[in-house]
């Protein structure tokens, strides 16, 4: 007893006060950027990219058509950055990344095949709520996270939340046990066939108004799963969802800032 | 040398039966032998070599010659060998084989597996049921043929899968899953409990089927090596290398610089310490035991933060590639890692002691989930839920890889079979790891370069890669097809093997031992669906 009381005195209070205060971040791989007055045209980055996230943008109307990257899609594996001859892409530490719209996120447009359109009509319900949740939930919120397919690097980073170092806590935020409880699904993972039924049951069992937030790469898009048998490509080809965090996997604090981002606290 | 005299006793046991042998890689050993021999011929390896079924696997090999090749892999684990059996079978054929499940148990987990993925039956097994569909595939259409597009949209299908029933006065079933109460992956289990001790316990598992090793075909290698990180999560390292060591089996690359080895041991260490404190922090939330929690969530905290710092990734992404590393990542960051590893180790085993002098979690602890050791040798149990159950395995022992036959580490030997010897064997790993990697940086050169060009890769070629990860014994074959591009990648992580040696592990305990149980063996449910 007398040594677990000495450790506490120890180390006193570790959590970082996150989104008061900025996190030092020279070493984090934030999102890609170009710098567009050494790009050559080569298109290397893009025949390198194994999500097929770079794409050919006339976005800002003055460069003509300059490659850019969808962030949905990225999986940060840095193989652009490798590929270009000319340093004309390389890693920002920007990593609060989560947008509401899925196009905030992409410098091409989004292109919804037939195959993928919802069936439910949850998507318009969710709608209508979303207003009522905001004022609902301004302190304090209830998240319950699934599991829809990832390669559990996402579930660590989530379970990090509780660490002493992030202690959601703090924010009003706690996860609980039961969809039943939860204000909010935290999805990770592509939603891979054998869970498709029990996604859509677990979103059914979460009284409404109730909010959806996809995290990593694999919910946003599909990621590197993108386009499996097994598999969709992402968690908005079957629930509408709120907020999307890209990044694979997102580090806690991107997942703090998106998680206050849908609650309209950030 | 070694290998070479098993590869004569191999072909002196089979020599009738054998169609074509050849010793490949220094210490694979390939040899056809015909279908209708090749139980017997199983069997008669397993008995009169000392050694294990590790691998059991189907590869479609239509393009070279029209038949699909059934693989089964003995590790030699005395003497650094692989045995591998293939039989062909005709596309056009009646596609069955006969099972070796009764005679060696820990095949039937492959069977059903490839029985859904390849729709090869096999007769008289010990189960046949469906693994990985869950009964919502169309009957015949099976995945990891070379006809099946890899995008291809199917129906759903229901059909009723069954679970081994105990029925009695007094016994009664508990669900429960895929979604859990605590953050963890999806997997559904099947308690028949009389009261509170657990009979009879089934895991449902592939709910996170992501389809990796058919998305993996035909694609260029660089990019099989993201599918190899992404296996699962926290073993990124252990499983990228695996995949980079079969690839630089197959272009022959003997020889990488020593910074690159060294590194290398670096990293699968850090993971491995990562893991373990992991596994750890979890058994204490599991007994309730929040002080301690902290502490190693901590821990394990200052190592993600290490990683990042010498990476740019908590979970050493990004960090391998076949010929080396991507980057020289050590460079001249050896005092950070010393202080680091220093933190930790006083403060670890400050903590190690403070919850071993805790009664009430050392009650929870003890005598629980016992896995005995007749089981784990039958089901080839791995790893520290092995090691804990007196298996002496070591893949770094006994295959060794990069750097780790010039160091000098321990391997824990235990056999009280429960959760706390599970536990202790994670705490002497930590340790070991940690010294480890200090005689590590000790032996690195400063300066050097550390990747080799690996050329094109020779096609249709194939070869093994083997690790330690923090969970046990990893073996990921590799076929080359034409171009770069690889044809079949198989992966069979630690966690295949020890899902069901768990599921003994829990019987005659009670339910609410299962979670503390669960997570001393924390095995991955990622890396066992793929």
């Amino acid at each position: 007893m007398y040594n677990a009381i000495k450790k506490l005195f120890q180390y006193g209070t570790v959590t970082v006060d996150y989104p008061k205060k900025h996190i030092k971040s020279s070493y984090i791989t934030g999102v890609p950027k170009f710098n567009y007055d050494k790009c050559m045209h080569c298109m290397k980055c893009k025949n390198s990219c194994p999500t097929g996230a770079i794409v050919l943008s006339d976005n800002d109307g003055q460069n003509g058509k300059v490659p850019a990257v969808n962030i949905d899609e990225c999986i940060f594996c840095r193989f652009c950055e490798e590929a270009c001859q000319n340093d004309a892409v390389y890693f920002s530490n920007i990593f609060e990344l989560a947008q509401k719209n899925r196009n905030d996120l992409r410098a091409a447009p989004l292109i919804i095949q037939d195959e993928d359109v919802s069936v439910l009509d949850y998507e318009l319900l969710g709608k209508q709520l979303k207003e009522n949740v905001k004022k609902f939930y301004g302190k304090s919120l209830n998240i319950r996270e699934i599991d829809a397919g990832s390669c559990n690097g996402c579930d660590y980073e989530i379970n990090a939340l509780s660490s002493p170092y992030n202690d959601i806590e703090r924010l009003g935020i706690q996860f609980v046990a039961s969809p039943r409880h939860a204000d909010m699904l935290m999805v990770t993972g592509c939603v891979t066939r054998n869970m498709e039924e029990a996604l859509i049951k677990t979103y059914n069992a979460t009284p409404s108004p109730k909010l959806v937030v996809a995290v990593g790469a694999c919910a946003c898009s599909g990621g590197i799963f993108k386009n499996s048998y097994a598999g969709r490509n992402g968690v908005d080809s079957i629930l509408p969802v709120d907020v999307y965090i890209p990044g694979c996997p997102p580090r806690p604090q991107a997942l703090i800032y998106g998680i206050l981002k849908a609650i309209g606290r950030s | 040398m070694v290998s070479e005299a098993i590869f004569d006793t191999i072909n002196r046991l089979l020599s009738s039966h054998m169609l074509e042998s050849k010793l490949l890689n220094e210490n694979e050993i390939y040899s056809e032998v015909s279908l209708a021999s090749h139980k017997y011929d199983c069997i008669n390896i397993y008995n009169n070599i000392d050694c294990v079924l590790v691998d059991l696997f189907g590869n479609d090999t239509s393009e070279i010659d029209g038949s699909i090749t059934v693989y089964y892999t003995f590790a030699v684990r005395s003497s650094n060998t692989l045995i591998t059996l293939y039989i062909k079978l005709d596309k056009k054929g009646s596609m069955q084989i006969s099972s070796i499940s009764k005679e060696i148990p820990a095949a039937s987990l492959y069977e059903r597996e490839i029985k859904d993925m390849f729709g090869i039956s096999f007769t008289d097994s010990a189960d046949s049921r469906e693994l990985v569909h869950h009964g919502n595939f169309p009957l015949k259409v099976h995945p990891l043929k070379k006809e099946f597009r890899k995008n291809t949209r199917l129906a759903f299908e229901k059909r009723e899968q069954s679970f081994t029933s105990i029925s009695g006065t007094g016994v009664f079933e508990v669900a429960v899953g895929p979604v859990h109460a605590g953050i963890i992956e999806p997997g559904h289990f099947r308690f028949s409990v009389a009261g509170e001790p657990i009979i009879n316990i089934e895991a449902k598992l592939y709910y996170t089927h992501r389809g990796l090793e058919k998305l993996s075909e035909n694609e260029d290698y660089m990019k099989v090596l993201l599918f190899s990180e992404r296996i699962s999560g926290d073993e990124t390292f252990t499983n990228s290398l695996a995949y980079c060591q079969a690839i630089e089996k197959i272009n022959g690359i003997t020889y990488l610089p020593e910074r690159a080895l060294y590194s290398r041991v670096i990293f699968a260490e850090l993971e491995r310490i990562c893991s373990h404190i992991g596994d750890i922090s979890g058994l204490c939330v599991d007994t309730g035991y929040i002080f301690a929690n902290g502490q190693f969530a901590m821990m394990r905290r200052w190592i993600q933060m290490l990683c990042e710092q010498l990476t740019g990734s908590r979970f050493l992404r990004n960090t391998n590639k076949p010929g080396g590393l991507r980057r020289d990542f050590i460079m001249d960051n050896k005092k950070l890692i010393l202080d680091c590893l220093n933190n930790l180790y006083t403060e670890f085993n400050d903590t190690i002691e403070i919850i071993k002098n805790n009664g009430m979690f050392i009650d929870r602890v003890e005598h629980t989930g016992i896995l005995n050791n007749s089981i784990a040798v039958d089901l080839n149990a791995v790893g520290p839920g092995g090691r804990a159950s007196g298996i002496n395995t070591d893949v770094r022992k006994e295959f060794p890889y990069a750097a780790y036959s010039k160091l000098k580490f321990n391997v824990p030997k235990h056999a009280n079979c429960d959760i706390n010897c599970r536990m202790n064997v994670k705490i002497e790993e930590v340790i070991e790891s940690i010294g480890i990697i200090r005689q590590a940086l000790d032996k690195m050169t400063d300066k050097g370069s550390v990747a080799v060009e690996i050329g094109k890769l020779k096609p249709y070629s194939f070869a093994f890669g083997m690790t330690e990860s923090p969970r046990g014994e990893n073996i990921h074959f590799v076929m080359t097809g034409a171009d770069n591009t690889i044809m079949r990648y198989k992966v069979r992580t630690p966690s295949f093997c020890n899902w069901p040696v768990l599921c003994h592990a829990v019987n005659s305990n009670t339910l609410t031992d299962f979670p503390l149980i669960n997570k001393s063996f924390n095995l991955s449910y990622a890396g066992n669906d793929l």
